[in-house]
């Protein structure tokens, strides 16, 4: 049997069928996205972060120190990239990870409820506000974990843990009566 | 153990992030070491009771080497640095 695999997202076969209508807690996974990492050559680090957050055409996430992940809505992969290594300048290496990550986006009032089953941070806006990011374990995965609003975060995990994330997030929001289906 | 360490880069985190790596204080002995130094850095180990230096691997988080000074009896966590900063404290 061929897979194309390119065009194929990891959550296809869970997310087959009909949707159901998007209830108060809601988890959305975006279906295209330009995703790239960025990592400082050693003592470039604050150049790059300051080239980095010059543009608000797209959103920085923080992995450790000298490293991001960057997450465009409207560039191609290839674009993304061209336009990193222009405003990077051979101070970083960039690396294409639009099909190697899977991006989920989770909110609605009980997020932090539901996060909080699987996630050992604490998501208090005072300690992690609006814009914060982080590496963080959730449930057995290595995910990015961002708040992009009070109620909204947004999940970056590798491809191959993508169905195994989204069956633990269904799990974890079954209380709150979660629902899920590719953003338009 | 310690369950809760402050990583310098990522916050406070849950010791499940993180992967133990070993006794931070060994020294590599030089190439041309007898066997005798090789020997007791690549096997022996003490069980120390008390403070130690331990290599902790952010691994689910920032995945930096980090230097953890904790206390085996009392579970407290002194300090946590990153490796890299040990390194360069310490002139290798």
């Amino acid at each position: 049997m061929i897979r194309d695999y390119y065009n194929r997202h990891a959550l296809d076969e869970k997310l087959r069928g009909a949707p159901r209508p998007a209830g108060v807690n809601h988890l959305a996974i975006a279906h295209r996205q330009a995703v790239a990492m960025v990592l400082a050559q050693a003592g470039e680090e604050d150049t790059v972060q300051r080239a980095l957050s010059q543009t608000t055409e797209f959103i920085l996430r923080f992995c450790a120190s000298g490293e991001w992940l960057v997450v465009s809505e409207n560039d191609t992969p290839e674009g993304l990239q061209r336009r990193l290594d222009a405003l990077c300048a051979g101070r970083a290496y960039i690396v294409d990870q639009s099909e190697a990550r899977v991006l989920f986006r989770l909110s609605g009032p009980s997020t932090r409820r539901i996060l909080a089953k699987g996630v050992g941070l604490d998501l208090h806006p005072a300690a992690f506000a609006t814009g914060a990011s982080a590496n963080a374990l959730c449930g057995h995965v290595a995910v990015n974990l961002a708040r992009t609003g009070d109620d909204t975060f947004e999940l970056i995990a590798p491809r191959s843990f993508a169905e195994s994330l989204f069956d633990d997030l269904m799990a974890m929001g079954r209380e709150y009566d979660l629902t899920a289906a590719f953003a338009g | 153990m310690a369950s809760l360490i402050t990583c310098p880069h990522c916050g406070v985190r849950p010791k499940e992030e993180f992967s133990i790596r070993g006794d931070a204080s060994l020294v590599r002995p030089a190439p041309t070491a007898s066997d005798e130094a090789w020997h007791y850095y690549v096997y022996v180990r003490a069980n120390p009771r008390g403070r130690t230096h331990e290599h902790w691997q952010h691994v689910a988080g920032c995945r930096r080497f980090l230097v953890v000074e904790r206390d085996t009896y009392t579970h407290e966590v002194h300090s946590v640095t990153d490796g890299a900063v040990v390194a360069r404290e310490n002139g290798r």
